[in-house]
């Protein structure tokens, strides 16, 4: 083993954090009415690192780093996605930043440091990596959700999340530590090759160290029972932060699902096969009964994510191949609906008015009906509606459940509890469509956010009428990394 | 190389359907954007586009004989097997369908600047016509069941939001909503026919269905338990009640005569060319299944044939213009489902043909007649326009001649193809369906010629005013009427020899050789001269003339002998009058009774135990346990965590527990 | 003679303690910041007895990045906490709860 490590397979991940630091530096010496600057430098570390990971695509794994850190297929597809989906989260949220005066060079440090969190975590091959990963994203979420100083709530939902979140890594420190003493290495693939021998002698410190882990995980993804944060927090913190919150770590908390159960603890799927059912049942249940008693959009969106996570909950536990990139297509379905959905919070918003509330969408049909469409198809794709994206996510995971895991009931339930969530979905699309507007001040609405917003609606209706086009890459991340 | 062959055609195929529906789409959603003309020049272009290149593709069919193309463009889902695609099965068939479309289709176009140029829906009114030769194009270029009832429906939506569109008058929402319901009863036999294709050959293509058929010859079906119902029967049946319902047979006709609310150019372009032949054509494609049941062909054939004789009955009382020529088209559909139930497949889909065109130029130049008469469509306060609008009267009587069979024009080669087709059927109910059409034959020519002798002969009996007024209509109306006249003049002597008696459409029609009529008949058949020469000999020929003498005589030479006829056969006109009280017994029994019974199951059945009980109160049940639940959410920190913890504890348990009893 | 059990049984000791305090406390906000370090403590203990153990050094090489990302931790916790001080003139957990339901 050489002293120096390859650096290649890393080098988009050194490249963000070069940026960061220089804009870091930038962003000290700029004078204030050259902010953009850094807003400017920030989006284009992202295509910058969206365009060295589609450079450095290859279709095996190149693991670096003493085996630390992998680079293959699913990495390079989630980091893709994870750029694009931030690079849409800055667009939307400029104007929300200028006017709450948090367009400022911290907060785009703190977005890049945070990105920077989620490629480590979708490329990590060892408890290290994937530990450092999970804190660099969470400690720069907890800084900026409490960033903007006068609203009331934000310091509270900071300070919730960051006593929850820290607890939460401390019991995933916990497992791992379990997991290690019963195996004896830290490295994902050792584990696997391990555990084998080990499961005779150690099961009752593996099971130990599962339960830790799979808790953990579920708090990041928001399962239920460790959902408790995930309202709070999207409805506490800044418009612009939780739009952030609510996407791209979703992607990063499923590439750590994915690595931790399936290339980790697979030989362990008997066990946690159980333990995600009943938190996937469970997500549905709360998630989608919760949401129908929300006057606050954020909220209710908050909740919808907890009753997605547990359809993202049932691709995997189905253990198979076509679960699992079921699975990888609704986190990524999810993810650019949700984007779209906060979006649109944050294109309501205007000077000194934050539409938060449900209501705000009275009569959009009327201000704005293009963007009253768009709403709408976000709506009817997170609700399942064919021909868009959501209701191919549905369906994929659904028909693994059936198919592969031949648990037929399960696949009722989950489809019980999305009828029962199509209500608030519907509710929304009514109040845009059949109800007067209360508020009619002019919606300003920059260029560049109609612009994406439509982009981003289209995206949907597109992907739902060839949904094959993304799921063929799932699909081939996924085989790669079961081989 | 033939790969590349294949890639360059499917573009074409795809541009033919796409150029109208950019052309709806733009004068549609964008038409606020836009000027009046922009509109009509988008359209028009679109279906231009469409047209010229459906003359290639049937260039390409027709003189350089190339192979059917079938080909699946786009998949949107797999299910359990069946496929849900979109793709283009093109052979002869298809491509003659796709001439007549497009070609009435754009005729129709631009005669509608001319008609609706007063008009304050013009734009949508283009729209709404590109939008329906995109659906209609949808239909007949399919190659699957999926897409065959889009196109279906399609069509059928199109046609209501045409037939209502004047919708601020209260007739002509009476009339959408009619067409609309009738042909939601013929979807309903026509989703089942589809249903049960899937059923039975588990695909919904064309030609593994075709393939398939034979080998199902035997099967049956339990429709009630205990009955054997052969299966190819019963798919037959339901298809062709869709059929019926579309193409407009007794007693599904009822929508067909109402639907003339509408305006003019989309009478003739839905009501006359082209959605009405959408169930001719369907059967005709389907002849693979249909040929392997007599049973249901027996049953096209009477359909047929009593709508070719009671409709036409019907047209000989209407004094409105338009609706004599429906009546007319109805009569004339009868013909051609008559020809399908007697599998001359190819006379049918001739006569299909021939017919477009000439039911176009009718429809038009009737409309040039409103136009000039300031939208007055009543044929008793008309009279004498031929010296006035010299181009409509002349186009308008080549048209009448075309449609009473006239020896020589493009009627009579198809029409006569029908009769001798079926006279030589050997079908149980031939002899019956050959006695109503040729009966049909006088009925046809009377009713014809009384109205053009109503409309363009006799005395002037309209009011000053109008009289005053009177000329020819402009350009963009009068020049379709002549583009529109040469093919029915022209169009069967051009194509009789190889479309009926020779092999045009080859495999895209299937007839089974105990069936074959028409090849019987291709042995007497000796060229067009001796066809024409032929029929002088011929008892339709002499039918024809006895009715046009008759309503010359009626109408030209003793014009109150009619008002002493009706007051003598007071019942029989009465009966007529109100088209044989289908429409009373629709509208007390089947409407009013499903009205009543409709009320009855709206106020229990519905308001108070599927609302009131299952709807609202399950969604008043969740919404009031999520307001309970949401309380967990206390908001306190320690509960959150007590929470996890809780989670936690349980999953260890749970765990252990299990591990340790291993 | 210390075996491996006794680390552990240790370790579970102060992780259960820490856990409780986060939610049988009401008072402090910093008690909760003590609480968490305390359950990294385990943590660590853990692996350096694992570690010790099996003779494998990995552990212990986690354990230093533990306490690194702790110490980034309690920075970013006290600064949460002063932002929250100084909004609220309180650092109660009990009034911690305008967001809910």
């Amino acid at each position: 083993m050489s002293v120096t490590p390859d650096l290649l397979p890393a080098t988009a991940e050194i490249f963000v954090l070069i940026m960061t630091c220089i804009i870091l530096v930038v962003d000290t010496f700029t004078p204030e009415k050259y902010r953009a600057s850094s807003y400017i430098l920030t989006q284009g570390t992202l295509l910058g690192a969206l365009l060295i990971t589609i450079g450095l695509y290859t279709e095996q794994s190149i693991v670096t780093f003493h085996n630390t850190f992998i680079l293959d297929p699913l990495a390079s597809m989630l980091k893709g996605i994870i750029y694009i989906v931030v690079f849409a989260v800055l667009i939307y949220s400029k104007h929300f930043l200028q006017q709450h005066k948090m367009f400022k060079g911290e907060y785009f440090v703190l977005m890049l440091a945070s990105v920077l969190g989620m490629m480590v975590m979708v490329s990590a091959y060892s408890f290290v990596t994937l530990y450092l990963g999970l804190e660099l994203l969470s400690l720069s979420l907890y800084a900026m959700i409490a960033m903007q100083d006068q609203a009331k709530s934000a310091p509270e939902a900071a300070m919730k999340y960051f006593v929850l979140g820290a607890m939460a890594s401390g019991l995933l420190l916990y497992g791992m530590s379990m997991i290690y003493g019963a195996t004896g290495t830290l490295h994902l693939a050792e584990i696997q090759t391990n555990i084998l021998d080990k499961f005779e002698t150690h099961s009752l410190l593996l099971s130990f160290g599962l339960v830790f882990i799979i808790v953990a995980v579920a708090f990041k993804l928001g399962a239920v029972p460790f959902h408790m944060w995930v309202p709070d927090v999207y409805h506490g913190a800044p418009t612009a932060v939780t739009i952030f919150i609510g996407s791209a770590p979703k992607i990063a908390a499923f590439a750590m699902l994915f690595r931790l159960l399936v290339d980790g603890l697979e030989s362990l799927h008997t066990s946690w096969q159980d333990i995600l059912i009943i938190l996937a049942i469970l997500s549905m249940a709360v998630g989608n009964i919760i949401a129908i008693a929300q006057t606050n959009i954020k909220r209710m969106l908050a909740y919808s994510t907890v009753a997605h996570v547990g359809f993202i909950l049932l691709g995997i536990l189905s253990v198979s191949q076509s679960g699992y990139s079921a699975s990888m297509f609704y986190t990524i379905t999810y993810t650019i609906m949700a984007v779209g959905g906060f979006g649109m919070v944050l294109l309501l918003s205007h000077k000194g008015f934050d539409a938060e509330r449900i209501s705000d969408f009275k009569g959009l049909s009327t201000r704005a009906p293009w963007f009253a469409v768009m709403m709408m198809i976000f709506m009817f794709s997170m609700a399942g509606v064919p021909p868009f994206l959501g209701f191919w996510a549905k369906l994929l995971v659904l028909k693994a459940v059936v198919v592969e895991a031949d648990m037929v009931w399960l696949a009722a339930i989950a489809v019980f509890f999305s009828i029962i969530g199509i209500f608030y979905y519907l509710r929304i699309i009514k109040f845009m469509f059949f109800d007067k507007a209360e508020d009619s001040e002019h919606l300003t609405i920059t260029q560049g956010m109609a612009v994406t917003m439509s982009i981003n609606g289209v995206v949907v209706l597109l992907l739902g009428l060839y949904p094959g086009i993304l799921l063929t890459y799932c699909v081939q991340a996924i085989t790669h990394v079961i081989q | 190389m033939e790969n590349n062959l294949v890639e360059q055609d499917m573009s074409i195929y795809l541009a033919i359907v796409l150029a109208p529906l950019m052309g709806a789409i733009i004068a549609g959603v964008f038409g606020r954007y836009i000027s009046r003309t922009m509109a009509h020049q988008v359209t028009i272009v679109g279906v231009a586009i469409s047209a010229a290149l459906s003359l290639l593709v049937f260039k390409h069919f027709a003189l350089e004989d190339m192979t059917t193309i079938n080909e699946t463009i786009y998949t949107w889902m797999v299910s359990d097997g069946l496929h849900l695609e979109v793709g283009f099965l093109i052979d002869k068939l298809t491509a003659m369908m796709m001439v007549v479309v497009t070609f009435v289709s754009l005729m129709v176009h631009i005669y509608t600047i001319g008609y609706m140029h007063d008009d304050s829906g013009y734009k949508r009114f283009f729209s709404y016509i590109s939008l329906f030769t995109f659906s209609m194009l949808m239909l007949i270029m399919a190659n699957n069941f999926v897409q065959l009832f889009f196109g279906w429906e399609a069509v059928g939506l199109v046609s209501y939001l045409l037939i209502g569109f004047w919708y601020t008058r209260e007739t002509a929402i009476y009339a959408n909503l009619k067409a609309f319901i009738v042909n939601r009863v013929g979807d309903f036999g026509f989703i089942l026919g589809i249903a049960l294709v899937a059923m039975t050959f588990n695909s919904l293509d064309y030609q593994d269905v075709f393939a398939a058929s034979t080998l199902h010859t035997e099967s049956t079906i339990a429709l009630f338990p205990g009955t054997h119902w052969s299966t190819i029967t019963v798919i037959c049946l339901l298809l062709f009640i869709g059929a019926m319902a579309k193409s407009a047979q007794a007693p599904l006709h009822v929508w067909l005569p109402d639907s003339m609310e509408g305006p003019t150019p989309i009478s003739a372009l839905i009501h006359a060319a082209t959605m009405v032949t959408a169930g001719i054509f369907m059967v005709a494609r389907m002849s693979p299944l249909f040929e392997l049941s007599p049973v249901a062909l027996n049953f096209i054939l009477l359909i047929g044939a009593v709508t070719a004789f009671f409709m036409g009955l019907l047209g000989i009382v209407q004094n409105d213009i338009k609706r004599v020529i429906a009546y007319s088209t109805l009569s004339q559909l009868g013909y051609m489902t008559v020809a399908l139930g007697a599998s001359a497949y190819a006379a049918s889909i001739f006569h299909l043909m021939t017919h477009a065109f000439f039911k176009a130029l009718l429809f038009l130049a009737a409309g040039s007649v409103i136009i000039a008469m300031h939208h007055e469509q009543d044929i008793r306060k008309m009279g004498g326009i031929r010296h006035y609008m010299p181009i409509t009267w002349i186009t308008f009587l080549l048209g009448t001649l075309a449609l009473i069979g006239t020896p020589g024009f493009a009627g009579f080669f198809s029409k006569d193809s029908i009769i001798m087709a079926v006279h030589a059927s050997q079908l149980p109910g031939a002899n019956i369906a050959y006695l109503a059409i040729l009966l049909g034959v006088f009925i046809t020519a009377f009713y014809s010629f009384r109205l053009y002798f109503l409309v363009f002969h006799g005395q002037p009996r309209m009011d000053h005013h109008t009289k005053a007024d009177l000329h020819e209509t402009p350009k963009v109306v009068t020049v379709p009427l002549i583009l529109l006249a040469i093919p029915s003049v022209l169009i069967g002597a051009l194509f009789v020899a190889d479309m009926v008696f020779g092999d045009f459409f080859g495999a895209a029609i299937m007839v089974l050789p105990e069936h074959d009529v028409l090849a019987t008949l291709a042995k007497d058949y000796h060229g067009i001269i001796a066809m024409v020469l032929h029929s002088f000999k011929s008892l339709p020929f002499w039918l024809m003339l006895a009715g046009i003498m008759s309503a010359w005589y009626l109408y030209m030479v003793n014009p109150s002998l009619p008002e002493k006829l009706s007051q003598r056969l007071l019942i029989i006109h009465k009966v007529l009058l109100n088209k044989y009280y289908f429409d009373d017994i629709n509208s007390t029994v089947f409407a009013g009774g499903a009205r009543q019974l409709g009320t009855f199951l709206s106020r229990f059945g519905d308001t108070q135990v599927i609302d009131g009980w299952f709807v609202n109160g399950s969604a008043k049940l969740v919404a009031w346990f999520s307001s309970i639940i949401r309380h967990i959410q206390s908001g306190y920190l320690y509960h959150y965590a007590f929470a996890m913890m809780l989670g936690l504890a349980t999953l260890l348990v749970l765990l252990l527990t299990t591990v340790i009893s291993h | 003679m210390l075996t491996l059990t006794h680390f552990l049984v240790l370790a579970g000791l102060l992780m259960s303690i820490g856990l409780a305090g986060i939610f049988i406390n009401r008072k402090n906000i910093i008690i909760l910041l003590m609480c968490v370090e305390l359950i990294l403590l385990a943590v660590n203990l853990n692996f350096i007895a694992f570690s010790h153990y099996l003779g494998n050094v990995e552990g212990q090489i986690f354990v230093f990045f533990i306490l690194t990302v702790a110490a980034a931790e309690a920075a970013i916790g006290l600064a949460i906490l002063v932002v929250l001080f100084r909004r609220r003139q309180s650092i109660n957990v009990d009034e911690l709860d305008s967001l809910k339901g």
